[in-house]
C-alpha cells in the first residue's frame, strides 16, 4: 500500500541571483513498512525534498507538485499538521537536535507532554519505555542525565525515542549515521531496522552513502540536480544500476576499483540551480551521451518495478 | 632495506587530567610504533577517541610527547627546538580535513600559496608566480586560479589547493587527516586519484589517518588499526584487508556491500 505518493515535486527559492530550483522535479513513491533511500551528492535536493515533506521549506520557497500525497492527505495544504503527529525527523547531528540544557527527562516529557494526554507518572513511564526500546541501557537512569553525558550513538537513540514519542509512523532520518563512528552508526541502522519491523514505521532514509543503502534500505530513489534519474530495488540500483550518473557513483567509490588504480572520478560539475536544463542534467558528464541527449529530456524507461530517465536504450534484459 | 623515512617508537602522549591532585589520565596515545619507509603510504584508521589524531599531532610537534622517540629522515625530530624546529618543519605538508576552514576566505588562492614560500623566505616575483602556478598544475588546476579566492572554489577544488600548499616546499612527508571526509564520492575520486599521482610522480611519503577503511585502504600500503589510543592491528594493506586479525577491524570495514 502507497503511503506516500510524490510526482512531480518542484521546490524554487528566489535569490538575489535569481530563483534557484533546489528540488526540479522529484517522484517518489513509498510503500507502507518499506524504508527508502534518498541518494544524491551535495545540492541534488535531498535534503531539501525532506523538508518539504515535513512543511519546513525555507521562507518564500515555492512547493509546487502534481501529486503531494501521504496517505491520502494532500501534504500541500497538511504537512505542517502532519508534522511531529505522522511525520518525525531525525537529523544527521544529534548533539544539534537535542537541547543542551535540559535534562534528557524532560526533553523526552516536552514530546509526550505535547502529544500525549496521560498523567505525569505515565508520562514517565512512557519516555523509559521508549528510550529502553531504542537500546538505550538503565533508561530510569537516563533521564536524569544531560546530552553531553551521552555519546554520539546514545544521543541519536534518545532522537529516535524522541521521533517515536511523537507517535509518528512516518520517519525522515536524514543523513542519520553521517556524524557516527562506523561501528556506532551500523548499531543505529540495525535499531532503525528492527523498529520498523515491529512498530510497522515507514523510514524515508536521506543518504549519500551507498553502504547505508546496502544495509538497510528495501528501495531507493538516485537524484541528481534536484531529478529524480532512478528508482528501484535498492539491490537492483547497487549491482545493476540502470542511469549512467548511478553507475558513474558506484563506479567511483574506492573499493569499486583494484588497490592503487585510479578511480572512476566523474569529471565536470552539477549544473548550476540557477540554470534551466537543456535535455538531460547530466548529459553533459555522461560517457555515453549522445547528441540527443543535449536537447530532448530523456524518456522515462521501466522495466517491472524499476524506473529510470535515459536516452541510451537498455541492453540486456 | 634503507632505513625508513618516519620511524615512531613506543611512543606515549598524555594529556593534563583536571585539577592538581587527579590521577594522571590515560595515555591518548599509548606505546605506538610505526616505521614508513620512504615513498611508501601508511593508513592510519581509528573511530574517534582512538588516538589517531593525537599521534598525528605529535609527529607534526603541536603536542608534547610523554615518552617515546620519533625519528624522521635519520633525525632525532623530538631533539629539535626553537628556529631548527620552524626551519625543519619544512620537510612536513599537511593537509587538513576541511580546506574551507583551513584556507582563509580572505585571501586570494596566490596569497594563499605565497605563505608557506615567504616564511621560507622567498622573495616575491616572477620566480614565485611560476612555482605558484606550477604547483597549481600538478594538483589539477589552471594558473587563473590564483586570483580567485578559496570561497569561490568547490570543495575539490579548494582541497586541490590545500595540497598545493602542503607541496609548496617539497616536504619529503604528507601528513593527511580525514582528506576526503568532507567532500562528495565523485569528488573524493579525483582527489585520491590526484594523490596516487602524486606518489607515483614524486615518490612522495604519506601518512593518511581517516576513519574510512575502505577510502585509505585502496591507496595505502601499510594500514594500522587503532583503538582507545593502541594499535590493535598493523600490517601490509593486502593482508589486513583480506584477513583481519581483529573482529574490530572487520567491524571497521563496515556494513552493507561488500567488494
Amino acid at each position: 500500500m502507497t503511503l506516500l505518493d510524490i510526482q512531480g515535486l518542484s521546490v524554487t527559492i528566489p535569490s538575489p541571483a535569481g530563483p534557484v530550483q533546489a528540488v526540479r522535479r522529484i517522484d517518489l513513491n513509498i510503500a507502507k513498512g518499506e524504508i527508502h533511500g534518498l541518494i544524491g551528492e551535495s545540492g541534488c535536493g535531498k535534503t531539501m525534498t525532506g523538508m518539504a515533506l515535513l512543511g519546513l521549506a525555507p521562507a518564500g520557497a515555492q512547493v509546487a507538485a502534481r501529486v503531494f500525497q501521504f496517505d491520502g492527505i494532500d501534504l500541500a495544504k497538511s504537512a505542517d499538521a502532519l508534522r511531529g503527529r505522522r511525520i518525525a525527523l531525525i537529523s544527521q547531528d544529534p548533539a544539534a537536535a537535542l537541547n543542551p540544557v535540559l535534562t534528557i527527562g524532560r526533553q523526552m516529557d516536552d514530546v509526550l507532554r505535547t502529544h500525549t494526554l496521560q498523567p505525569k507518572a505515565d508520562r514517565t513511564a512512557a519516555a523509559v519505555a521508549l528510550l529502553a526500546a531504542t537500546g538505550l541501557p538503565d533508561a530510569a537512569k537516563l533521564l536524569k542525565r544531560y546530552p553531553h553525558q551521552l555519546s554520539g550513538g546514545m544521543q541519536q537513540r534518545v532522537v529516535i525515542a524522541q521521533a517515536l514519542a511523537t507517535g509518528a509512523d512516518f520517519l525522515i532520518a536524514d543523513e542519520p549515521t553521517t556524524a557516527l563512528d562506523v561501528t556506532v552508526g551500523a548499531q543505529v541502522l540495525a535499531l532503525l531496522r528492527q523498529l520498523v519491523a515491529d512498530r510497522g514505521l515507514t523510514v524515508l532514509m536521506i543518504t549519500h552513502d551507498m553502504d547505508v543503502v546496502a544495509a538497510v534500505c528495501d528501495r531507493a530513489t538516485v537524484l541528481y540536480a534536484g531529478l529524480s534519474v532512478e528508482t528501484g530495488p535498492a539491490s537492483a540500483i547497487l549491482t545493476r544500476p540502470r542511469h549512467p550518473y548511478t553507475a558513474a557513483l558506484l563506479a567511483a567509490l574506492p573499493d569499486a576499483a583494484p588497490h592503487g588504480q585510479r578511480l572512476a572520478a566523474i569529471d565536470g560539475q552539477v549544473p548550476a540551480s540557477t540554470k534551466p536544463i537543456s535535455g538531460c542534467a547530466f548529459s553533459p558528464r555522461c560517457p555515453a551521451a549522445m547528441t540527443l541527449c543535449h536537447t530532448v529530456p530523456p524518456p522515462a524507461r521501466v522495466r517491472g518495478d524499476h524506473r529510470w530517465a535515459c536516452h541510451v536504450a537498455e541492453d540486456a534484459p | 632495506m634503507t632505513a625508513p623515512l618516519l620511524d615512531v617508537h613506543d611512543l606515549v602522549v598524555r594529556y593534563k587530567a583536571r585539577g592538581l591532585f587527579a590521577a594522571p589520565s590515560k595515555p591518548a596515545v599509548d606505546r605506538v610504533s610505526l616505521s614508513l619507509p620512504a615513498g611508501s603510504t601508511l593508513g592510519i584508521v581509528g573511530e574517534s577517541g582512538s588516538g589517531k589524531s593525537s599521534l598525528l599531532r605529535a609527529v607534526l610537534r603541536l603536542v608534547p610527547v610523554e615518552s617515546g622517540s620519533i625519528t624522521l629522515d635519520g633525525q632525532d625530530w623530538l631533539a629539535i627546538h626553537g628556529p631548527a624546529l620552524r626551519h625543519a618543519r619544512h620537510s612536513i605538508g599537511f593537509v587538513a580535513q576541511n580546506p574551507f576552514l583551513s584556507l582563509s576566505p580572505r585571501l586570494t588562492i596566490a596569497q594563499i600559496l605565497a605563505e608557506p614560500l615567504l616564511a621560507r623566505g622567498d622573495k616575491p616575483g616572477a620566480a614565485m608566480q611560476d612555482r605558484m602556478a606550477l604547483l597549481l598544475s600538478r594538483c589539477g588546476l589552471p594558473p587563473d586560479f590564483l586570483a580567485r579566492r578559496a570561497r569561490e572554489l568547490s570543495g575539490g577544488q579548494a582541497q586541490r589547493v590545500s595540497i598545493a600548499r602542503a607541496l609548496a616546499l617539497n616536504p619529503r612527508l604528507l601528513v593527511l587527516d580525514e582528506p576526503t571526509s568532507a567532500l562528495d564520492v565523485s569528488v573524493q575520486a579525483q582527489i585520491l586519484n590526484l594523490l596516487m599521482d602524486l606518489k607515483a610522480d614524486f615518490g612522495l611519503s604519506m601518512l593518511f589517518v581517516t576513519h574510512n577503511l575502505k577510502v585509505v585502504a585502496h591507496l595505502a600500503d601499510q594500514l594500522m588499526v587503532m583503538r582507545g589510543g593502541s594499535v590493535v592491528e598493523s600490517g601490509a594493506t593486502a593482508r589486513v584487508m583480506s584477513a583481519p586479525q581483529q573482529v574490530y577491524t572487520r567491524e571497521l570495514m563496515g556494513f552493507g556491500r561488500r567488494a
